[in-house]
């Protein structure tokens, strides 16, 4: 029986693609980019997970940026904009920032690291499809990569009238970054939806 | 050239979560990943357009009013976003005035117009090039994220800027503003299924 598969954005009827680790397979009506295996992507996904979060630590508590004007200094890390947003009673920006440069980059880096852990020792647990359709949606909203941006458009601003000096916590939040950027080319939803039906098949036999 | 098969036209739905192709009619219940199933999000233009009608409206009030207050030396200044952008030009930096005007100002407004142009093709079936009003879709929902970069860049300037009369960044009414509009443009373009684009097309090629 030929195996069948859409795809989710013109809902075009294709046969199941066998596309080879390191191929791109697109959609020939709409160009989407159907999925792009990787060789030993489990593996990576892990590896790049638990090493994001190591560095979530460092990059979350050790001093991003100091400035000096006048002689007085101030440092400031990830979590010091929240905080004084929040004594300002901005709080729903505090929440957005704190969920889209702090919360959600972890909760990303501990939904990858379960499922690729589960898939890589082929534990099956019931959880890991939850796991799977979390990480899709929360995906977006983790925004390191713009954070870092705006880091940059800040000290822009304060070249002016302060001296920047960089912190440890700052290397930190780049590794973290290029980790991030990283899982997300290894972290192939098609490849790891197969991987879990296949393992919750292998389960049930 | 005949419309080719749709998942859809040939009984089957596409899970949104898993991707698993599943006979129209059979189930509610996605086998693989237990969500829930449904051909088209059809009765998401609704929300699509109460999202953008809400965010045009913030738009507004986001541009008007100071994003953030500026003190430096006793003397304090209002900067709106478009002020912001002029302190930038009036810096010589004229790379990062664009990249802020472009992030802060053209991605919201592209993002509102654009989903106003997805939403009436849609309600009026337009025959239109489904290709290129699907590239419209993706740029919509790749962009949208980026416009959280003057939130962060506000949220890092008001944690490290703190040395009362020297120095001292407070937010502005109009970043909570902001933030919303970001906010509820992704949730807009979250909520649209280009798969509509294509359904009412009569032909293709
Ligand atoms: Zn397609």
């Amino acid at each position: 029986m030929p195996v069948f598969e859409a795809c989710p954005e013109c809902d075009l009827l294709l046969n199941q693609s066998k596309a080879a680790p390191g191929d791109k397979a697109h959609c020939p009506r709409c160009g989407f980019l159907l999925h792009r295996p990787h060789k030993h992507s489990i593996e990576r996904t892990l590896a790049l997970s638990a090493a994001g979060l190591v560095l979530i630590v460092p990059a979350n508590l050790l001093p991003m940026l100091t400035i000096k004007i006048l002689g007085k200094t101030q440092e400031g890390t990830l979590w010091s904009g929240v905080s004084a947003l929040l004594k300002e009673d901005m709080w729903a920006v505090a929440a957005m920032v704190l969920l889209s440069s702090v919360a959600l980059p972890v909760i990303n880096l501990i939904l990858a690291f379960l499922i690729s852990f589960h898939l890589f020792a082929e534990k099956f647990n019931r959880r890991i499809m939850v796991w799977m359709r979390w990480y899709q949606h929360l995906f977006e909203w983790a925004m390191i990569e713009v954070y870092a941006l705006g880091i940059i458009v800040a000290c822009v601003k304060l070249s002016d009238m302060a001296d920047i000096k960089f912190g440890f916590g700052l290397y930190a939040f780049i590794g973290l970054l290029m980790i991030n950027t990283l899982l997300a080319n290894e972290f192939d939803n098609y490849t790891f939806w197969r991987s879990i039906t296949h393992l919750s098949k292998r389960q049930r036999v | 050239m005949k419309a080719p098969a749709t998942a859809l036209k040939q009984g089957f739905i596409r899970c949104h979560e898993c991707g698993q192709l599943i006979k129209a009619n059979t189930t509610l219940i996605c086998p693989v990943c237990r969500s829930r199933v449904s051909a088209r999000r059809h009765q998401n233009l609704h929300l699509t357009a109460a999202l953008i009608i809400s965010s045009l409206s913030l738009y507004i009030p986001a541009n008007i009013f100071p994003i953030m207050t500026v003190t430096e030396l006793g003397a304090t200044a209002r900067h709106t976003i478009a002020g912001g952008i002029a302190a930038l030009i009036h810096q010589d930096m004229i790379p990062i005035a664009l990249l802020v005007l472009i992030a802060s100002i053209l991605v919201p407004l592209l993002k509102i117009l654009g989903i106003t142009l997805l939403l009436l093709c849609v309600h009026f079936k337009w025959q239109v090039d489904a290709l290129l009003f699907t590239r419209l879709y993706r740029i919509i929902a790749f962009v949208g994220r980026w416009s959280m970069l003057d939130i962060f860049m506000i949220s890092i300037l008001v944690g490290l800027v703190d040395l009362g009369g020297v120095a001292s960044v407070i937010a502005g009414p109009a970043a909570t503003a902001f933030a919303a509009v970001v906010v509820l443009t992704m949730f807009a373009a979250k909520s649209f299924d280009p798969r509509l684009i294509w359904d009412h097309q009569l032909s293709h090629d």
